[in-house]
């Protein structure tokens, strides 16, 4: 009769997996509490600055793209609660700025632009958001930090 | 004859769960961003309560080219800004602070000043009352009245 030795006895091997759910549902639920639909996904280096004031959720958004981008400069706009859509002349932003502001005239207006973006355009820009009444604008930046 | 009862265990099939969460963890990690949702904000006066701004009335500040700025017609550094105005608002503390950019400056150099005229409280503990960013169109119209060229 053949012995069975200790050592030849194999025990499987296990991963202790009894926590995985709460780890799993515990990021699940971070996720949905944190997770916010960004209406302009336009990639920029947004200037930095000390000052920074909380910018409303439902603000509608105009970006402007870098001038390094394909293609460049190009601005996009977004009444805030929809995905951005591409306008090609100022008098598109003009008609844009004014249809929102008719349907609530304390629409507050956020304008995300790349550091680099030549000033000429922000003034087009800010000059479309004067002519249509706006009267809240945000200007969207990065923490300054010291070392800057 | 005695009919034994087998036992039967509820049970509910979780074997997919691990799969399903994994899932929803992933999507929710490539659609999530952590964007930025700060910045400086002015606001617009309305038509009723515009007044008019006299460039002698008030500092002047202009951002050129480079991002060098010109207080009042000279050159001052950054740094020179806020103790500059510090002087003009002890004379008069209602005195406005025009930013004008020229169009060849950058966004972030326009930013910068302003971002700097924003920490008056904090830098010089003093509040400007009213910083007016007027867009080139507005200073043309201005000129055009004032009969400049």
């Amino acid at each position: 009769m053949a012995l069975i030795r200790g050592r030849d006895r194999k025990g499987a091997a296990q991963i202790f997996t009894a926590s995985m759910a709460d780890i799993v549902f515990l990021l699940i639920v971070f996720f949905v509490l944190t997770y916010k639909v960004e209406v302009d996904r336009t990639r920029m280096d947004l200037p930095d600055t000390w000052v920074r004031i909380k910018v409303p959720e439902k603000a509608a958004v105009i970006s402007i793209s870098p001038p390094d981008a394909n293609p460049p400069l190009t601005i996009r706009v977004s009444t805030g609660e929809e995905m951005s859509l591409p306008v090609s002349t100022d008098e598109e932003i003009v008609t844009f700025a004014s249809t929102e502001v008719a349907r609530n005239p304390n629409k507050e207006f956020i304008v995300k632009a790349d550091d680099a973006v030549p000033y000429e355009r922000i003034d087009a820009v800010l000059d479309a958001l004067k002519q249509s009444k706006v009267k809240f604008i945000y200007l969207l930046s990065d923490q300054k930090t010291v070392a800057e | 004859m005695k009919i034994k009862k087998k036992d039967i265990q509820s049970e509910i099939f979780t074997g997919s769960m691990a799969d399903i969460s994994f899932l929803l963890i992933i999507y929710f990690m490539i659609t999530s961003a952590f964007s930025a949702t700060r910045g400086l904000d002015f606001a617009l006066p309305e038509d009723t309560q515009t007044p008019e701004i006299k460039q002698e009335d008030s500092i002047d500040v202009h951002v050129v080219r480079g991002g060098a700025i010109e207080v009042d017609g000279s050159g001052v550094p950054l740094e020179g800004l806020l103790p500059y105005v510090a002087e003009k608002l002890k004379q008069n503390p209602d005195k406005p602070v025009i930013l004008r950019t020229d169009p060849d400056a950058t966004y972030g150099d326009m930013i910068r000043v302003f971002d700097e005229l924003r920490q008056a409280p904090s830098k010089i503990d003093m509040e400007i009352k009213t910083i007016s960013i007027p867009t080139r169109r507005e200073i043309e119209n201005l000129w055009s009245m004032l009969g400049i060229q």
